[in-house]
């Protein structure tokens, strides 16, 4: 790769050292900060608000004031996060968003609630039936209750136009991070799935709009370039959260390229559809409806092995590997169908179970390296 | 050790439940009736007023744990990719799927026509049942109950519940072929109320001294409000049982020789070990007498309004114990040690789920700190039975009791 592209891509792997800078930065300057669980919080009506929104992300270590809240069998995200919240790390909040996704991010909103001394807590009641007007009907009043609670949490009224604004940064934001990711399924080796990644990861914590200006040079520059052959075998990733980049890094140093992924922490995230111009309440409870659902979602007709099909073809996906988080639910139950179908495809899967908050295990690298050893065989 | 004196309802109960299962094993084999599977918090009398048979699959996997085949059935799910972390129930009943093992006379429960599922008891049963639908290719009922994390609920998400319910009439109307008659459901309704009414009556009894049965009684007398509430047999059996409870008041006996001790229970049985804790807790002069999982069934909204009764039932299939946050459960609680006069509580912290247990650790130490009520948590598993330590528990149980004595003093 080109150094002036490494120059493009190097303000994003920069974020990574330290996730929050931007948050303290906008703090200092005065500015509000809303930290949200997951990307069924609306965060186009937090921007709308004023606010900043930055994803909350755990980070590797123990979690001792955790355990004294949830059990051993509670996920490593989870524990992660609470304990950072518990510990005072994220000082920079002035309001939190939980939404209703799964038993553990449920149960996890009120322990938050509860226990972490911090900034006032909003849920939203996301439904968990996406399909028709029943679920429209009911997240369009839960929508407009959450506007009026932000409204009232930060004294500022979300006027339609504003929040009309902040819905086609967004929808721009998901643009540009679909068509680098549509670019990646091309041409995989533009960049690496440790930079991709990275870029992400810098996604979730940095202004929309800087995002968007940074995002937009670096597929020009990406655009300019030839595509290199690589003779490397091509990973898609599968699984839910991922705040480790180590994972990523450990796949493609033992000889593969991270070309793809279905993580929530990953493209799941810029899934969400725009849709036509009309009231901007209707157009998000849409847009969210209409989004591919996270697993804990029923989302009735529903194939959740569409989307790995359907990357595997695009970008001549070699094997998939599922970063299974212990003790994540929804996603657990979704692995065997997903190997049967991968199986029945010809793709073969890895399944490593994960610890989030845990550097990479050398049995992780181990079993990685015969993977890919295998695949390279073929 | 205490004696206990049997219970004579449960011969009637095991007759009605045999009879239950029967009936759904032949129906199997008849085309014209069409047979259900539905969580044991889904909306049954629908699925009474069309005539379907209605089949819970936690009930039959926790008659798998209680006859102790759960462990050999969850192998088979977990060889086919379900991880052991999953909630035991679904592999349970998974597993009896793909293996043809079930506890029915050997057999696994009679294949669906159509699934219900409801997600007012965890957000297990949406992969659970997303799993049944692909294996057995029916078409799948869901209804989303919006967990309620105020005390108060909210009613939009009642309006919600009640237009899935409407929805749900005409979906059974279509696959039976016969759309249901509204006087039926009617009917059903409100068979279904006095069930409830009643099952809420005979817990409420146990407040008294001796509370004339054990929570691990009611554990076991669970059974016909799950799954037959909203018919008539469901009533009559409650009925005997609580003029049965009314007689052992009466005539003073309770569940031990001498009741000194009185707890709470939170969260499912642990199935394979109901004895085992039943006798250890009565060495030491202890009964329970009030759990939160089977008050889970008969909850209801205190404004209802069976005027309304579509919207009667959306506020009931919202209002039970595990579809509330910690506010609410705290309430609830406190309420209970009060009414049952307490000495303490005992949560079991369910690894199958997670639903039901993470924020127990939260609402034991409130429960300690800010109302003085000791409690002792059990780290078990409903139904796998591979992480029970019968010495383990023992002693820990030993030690709690020690606190209460002392406390009680």
């Amino acid at each position: 790769m080109s150094l002036e592209v490494r120059e493009f891509i190097k303000p994003f792997v920069s974020v990574s050292e330290d996730l929050y800078y931007f948050s303290k930065q906008a703090k200092k300057n005065g500015e509000m900060v809303a930290g949200f669980m997951c990307t069924y919080s609306p965060q186009e009506l937090f921007h709308a608000a004023g606010y900043f929104p930055v994803r909350i992300i755990g980070k590797d270590g123990g979690t001792p004031l955790a355990d004294q809240w949830l059990q051993p069998y509670a996920c490593s995200f989870a524990k992660s996060v609470l304990n950072m919240g518990l510990s005072g790390d994220y000082p920079f909040l002035d309001l939190m968003v939980f939404s209703h996704t799964c038993d553990t991010m449920q149960n996890l909103a009120d322990v938050w609630r509860r226990r972490v001394n911090g900034p006032p807590v909003i849920i939203v009641s996301t439904p968990n039936l996406s399909a028709g007007d029943l679920s429209l009907t009911y997240l369009k009043r839960e929508l407009t209750r959450v506007k009026e609670e932000v409204e009232k949490i930060s004294g500022n009224k979300i006027a339609d136009d504003k929040l009309l604004n902040s819905i086609n940064l967004y929808n721009k934001h998901r643009d540009n991070m679909k068509l680098l990711y549509d670019m990646r399924r091309k041409s995989p080796t533009l960049i690496t799935g440790t930079e991709m990644f990275a870029i992400v990861l810098s996604s979730f914590v940095m202004k929309k709009e800087e995002h968007n200006k940074l995002l937009e040079e670096l597929i020009q520059q990406l655009e300019k370039m030839a595509p290199e052959n690589i003779a490397k075998p091509k990973i898609l990733v599968g699984g839910s959260v991922c705040q480790a980049q180590g994972f990523i890094q450990t796949i493609e140093s033992s000889g593969a390229l991270v070309c793809d992924d279905d993580l929530c922490m990953g493209s799941r995230a810029y899934v969400i559809p725009s849709v036509p111009e009309g009231d901007p309440i209707e157009m998000l409870a849409q847009m969210y409806l209409l989004r591919i659902p996270c697993p804990a979602i029923h989302k009735p007709g529903y194939d959740p092995a569409g989307p790995y099909i359907d990357k595997i073809k695009a970008g001549n996906i070699d094997g998939v590997i599922f970063l299974q988080t212990k003790f994540c639910d929804p996603y657990g139950f979704n692995y065997p169908y997903l190997r049967k179908r991968l199986e029945q495809e010809g793709i073969p899967s890895l399944l490593l179970e994960v610890e989030q908050n845990q550097p990479v295990a050398e049995s992780f690298h181990t079993r990685v390296e015969a993977f890919i050893e295998t695949l390279s065989a073929k | 050790m205490s004696k206990r004196v049997p219970i004579r309802a449960t011969a009637q109960m095991k007759q009605l439940m045999g009879f239950y299962y029967m009936m759904a094993k032949t129906a199997e084999n008849d085309p014209e009736q069409k047979i259900a599977w539905i969580t044991s918090g889904g909306p049954v009398e629908i699925l009474h007023a069309a005539g379907v048979i209605p089949i819970y699959p936690e009930n039959v996997a926790a008659m798998s744990g209680t006859m102790k085949i759960a462990d050999e059935i969850c192998a088979v799910a977990e060889d086919n990719g379900f991880s052991r972390d999953l909630c035991s129930y679904a592999r349970t009943d998974i597993g009896s799927v793909l293996s043809g093992k079930g506890p029915l006379m050997g057999t696994p429960s009679p294949k669906p026509d159509f699934l219900v599922c409801c997600n007012n008891i965890c957000g297990t049963v949406t992969k659970w049942y997303e799993e049944l639908q692909r294996i057995y290719n029916v078409p799948l009922i869901y209804i989303d109950a919006p967990f309620q994390y105020g005390i108060k609920d909210r009613p939009e998400a009642i309006d919600y519940i009640e237009s899935q319910l409407k929805q749900m009439i005409e979906q059974v109307g279509e696959i039976t072929g016969k759309p249901i008659a509204w006087d039926k459901f009617i009917e059903t309704l409100e068979l279904s109320d006095r069930a409830v009414k009643l099952w809420r009556e005979i817990q409420d009894l146990l407040q008294h001294k001796p509370a004339p049965m054990n929570s691990f009684d009611t554990f076991i007398h669970l059974a016909p409000i799950v799954t037959l509430r909203g018919t008539q047999g469901c009533i009559e059996y409650y009925e005997t049982l609580k003029a049965e409870m009314l007689e052992r008041i009466e005539q003073g006996i309770g569940t031990l020789e001498h009741e000194e001790y009185r707890l709470g229970w939170d969260n499912l049985a642990i199935w394979y070990k109901i004895k085992f804790l039943a006798d250890r807790f009565s060495q030491h002069n202890a009964a329970l007498v009030v759990s939160t999982y089977t008050r889970n069934f008969c909850y209801q909204t205190e404004d209802r309004d069976i005027s309304k009764p579509l919207r009667a039932m959306a506020g009931d299939y919202m209002a039970g114990y595990i579809n509330h946050g910690l506010d609410f459960r705290e309430k609830e609680l406190y309420q209970m040690v009060q009414n049952f006069s307490l000495d303490g509580l005992v949560m079991h912290s369910n690894r199958s789920c997670r639903a039901y247990s993470f924020g127990q650790y939260e609402l034991a130490q409130t429960m300690e700190e800010k109302y003085g009520v000791p409690v002792l948590i059990i780290e078990a598993d409903q139904n796998d039975t591979r992480m029970w330590s019968d010495e383990q528990v023992g002693n820990r149980i030993d030690a709690f009791m020690e606190r209460v004595a002392a406390k009680k003093k």
